[in-house]
């Protein structure tokens, strides 16, 4: 009881809190505590306004961002003006693509409600990855299934468009979208 | 209605006619801030120098404090318990080592009065023992009465400045309780303080600013931490080395060996030479100098080839010109400290500067992303 009470008393809630939600991650699926413990020092957290501007289209990218609280919207500009393609919700992450490459963002991030964000910066995911190769495969495995999915859908998309142009109406929305 | 008339109303002035609060523009508060920051580092320099001190020990324990972090502990309790668990380990020691330090410490300091003399003879015997094998050496060699005078002179002018260590001996016990006085709170507090700053900062600069904070504790963690294991390892080495070698105060010289370790190329010379001094002095003879030469070698060609690698590892890419440079300036501006820190605030510098200026590369459109070159593209998905 005792020892119940002092784990209690020295656990940081907060701590705790963000631990148990990059445990539904899907890109940290299937990592086991302490190495999400890893990811989680490297953290920072910042909080966004309703409409404020995570990053815009075309800037250069060097983080990942977590969805701890509020809503945040990606959409990315065509002849048509912005196109939503996808709003997500605490758990969900976004600007993965800049883990991946140097390339300039493919989509713009904005907060839809007041949001706290935990970002993971690409040095730092570069060192956890080459410093622990548990987390690699992990990490890796799940965003190359992310990336199948984004290919999938956009292949769907672009038949479905060519062959009956009303079933990309029906076309499953890209819950998966890179940004 | 309201809204309407105080947008009507001029810059300033309140809806009531009252002159409303106009923060000043931000040049303003960061010239001041600059100004500020300058005076404190003027006007207390001392203390400036406690606060990178603090630093640099914060930097060094921080990765304990990660490790209870990544497990959910506050990190108050983890900061305490880690301050605890090396003041224990700290008092071990020096209970350990403390004799046997002071025994050195009173030995040298005995023979000290005698040290022109005596350097005088082992030279005398070196030379002789040189000239015994190659006669034609002698010439080489000045006149014995000549060297004496030299070498009395050199010591005296070296040792003169010792007296003034005694009067800092205050100031270095204050440092021993301030600096884990500060660092304690410096890590205890630091993520608020982070948090804070990040708070304030606007939206659109919050990636750069997380990249130049990681790429800065990147660079200094690294840095200092394996500076400081790296100084481990070769003040151990030389100790073991110079105690097989059966040379006097090998804990003293082996201490004085890692803490010079931590000056890039000066240092390892300045230890190497000391030991080499003393073993010059102790045995009067040529075999145990190069003894304790190849000792230093080996030690210098471990530290290249498998320590620094492990340790301080690639966090540091400067030029060696530019790293000589920044130490030379670094120790006329700051003295020892500033030898140690020049290098990694280079570093931090250069990395900063290529950081930023390959962003607004970015925005200027000057700057192209390519996908890396080399790297084969598949032409299909399936």
């Amino acid at each position: 009881m005792a020892k119940l009470r002092w784990r209690e008393w020295a656990t940081d809630p907060e701590q705790l809190r963000r631990l148990q939600l990059l445990e539904k991650v899907p890109l940290f699926a299937g990592l086991s505590r302490r190495h999400l413990g890893k990811i989680l020092v490297k953290l920072f957290e910042k909080e966004y306004d309703p409409g404020q501007t995570i990053f815009l289209e075309g800037e250069p990218g060097k983080a990942l961002f977590i969805v701890l609280e509020g809503k945040v919207s990606i959409s990315r500009a065509d002849n048509s003006g912005d196109q939503p393609l996808a709003t997500l919700t605490p758990g969900a992450y976004f600007g993965e693509l800049a883990l991946i490459d140097d390339l300039p963002r493919f989509a713009t991030a904005r907060a839809d409600e007041h949001s706290a964000l935990l970002i993971l910066y690409k040095s730092h995911f570069d060192e956890l990855i080459e410093g622990h190769s548990a987390i690699a495969i992990r990490v890796m495995g799940n965003l190359l299934k992310a990336l199948t999915g984004y290919v999938r859908s956009a292949h769907f998309r672009m038949t479905s468009h060519i062959v009956t142009p009303a079933a990309s109406a029906t076309a499953p929305e890209p819950s998966e979208r890179p940004a | 209605m309201v809204g309407k008339r105080i947008a009507q109303t001029p810059q300033g002035i309140g809806p009531l006619g009252k002159r409303r609060f106009a923060p000043p523009p931000s040049s303003i508060i960061w010239a001041v801030a600059i100004a500020l920051a300058a005076l404190i580092i003027y006007v207390s320099g001392e203390l400036v120098l406690l606060m990178i001190l603090s630093g640099m020990v914060a930097y060094l324990v921080n990765p304990l404090v990660r490790r209870a972090e990544s497990v959910a502990i506050r990190r108050g309790v983890a900061v305490t318990a880690i301050f605890l668990g090396l003041a224990t380990v700290l008092l071990a020691a020096a209970y350990l080592l403390v004799p046997r330090l002071r025994a050195e410490v009173n030995a040298l300091s005995s023979s000290f009065p005698s040290i022109t003399q005596r350097l005088d003879e082992a030279i005398d015997a070196v030379q002789q023992e040189i000239t015994s094998e190659y006669p034609a050496a002698h010439r080489l060699f000045p006149a014995r009465e000549a060297r004496y005078d030299r070498l009395n002179a050199f010591i005296e002018e070296q040792t003169a400045n010792l007296p003034n260590l005694v009067s800092y001996l205050a100031t270095i016990v204050l440092a021993g309780v301030l600096i884990p006085f500060f660092s304690y709170f410096l890590l205890r507090d630091s993520r608020k303080m982070i948090q804070s700053l990040m708070d304030r900062l606007p939206p659109a600069h919050i990636e750069t600013s997380v990249a130049v904070w990681c790429e800065i504790e990147r660079i200094i963690g690294r840095y200092l931490r394996g500076l400081a294991m790296d100084g481990m390892v070769i003040g151990t080495a030389a100790a073991l080395g110079l105690w097989i070698l059966g040379v006097n105060y090998p804990l003293l010289l082996g201490g004085f060996s890692g803490l010079a370790n931590v000056v890039p190329y000066l240092g390892p010379v300045l230890g190497g030479g000391v030991a080499m001094l003393t073993a010059l002095i102790q045995f009067k003879s040529l075999a145990p100098l190069a003894k304790v030469l190849m000792l230093y070698l080996s030690i210098k060609l471990l530290d290249d080839v498998v320590i620094q690698p492990t340790t301080i590892g690639h966090s540091v890419h400067l030029h060696p010109m530019l790293l000589i440079a920044s130490v030379i300036v670094g120790g006329h501006a700051f003295g020892l400290i500033g030898m140690i820190v020049a290098v990694p605030a280079v570093t931090v510098l250069q990395e900063v500067t290529k950081l930023l200026l390959e962003r607004r590369r970015y925005r200027t459109g000057t700057l192209v992303a390519h996908p890396k070159r080399g790297i084969p593209i598949q032409p299909f998905v399936c």
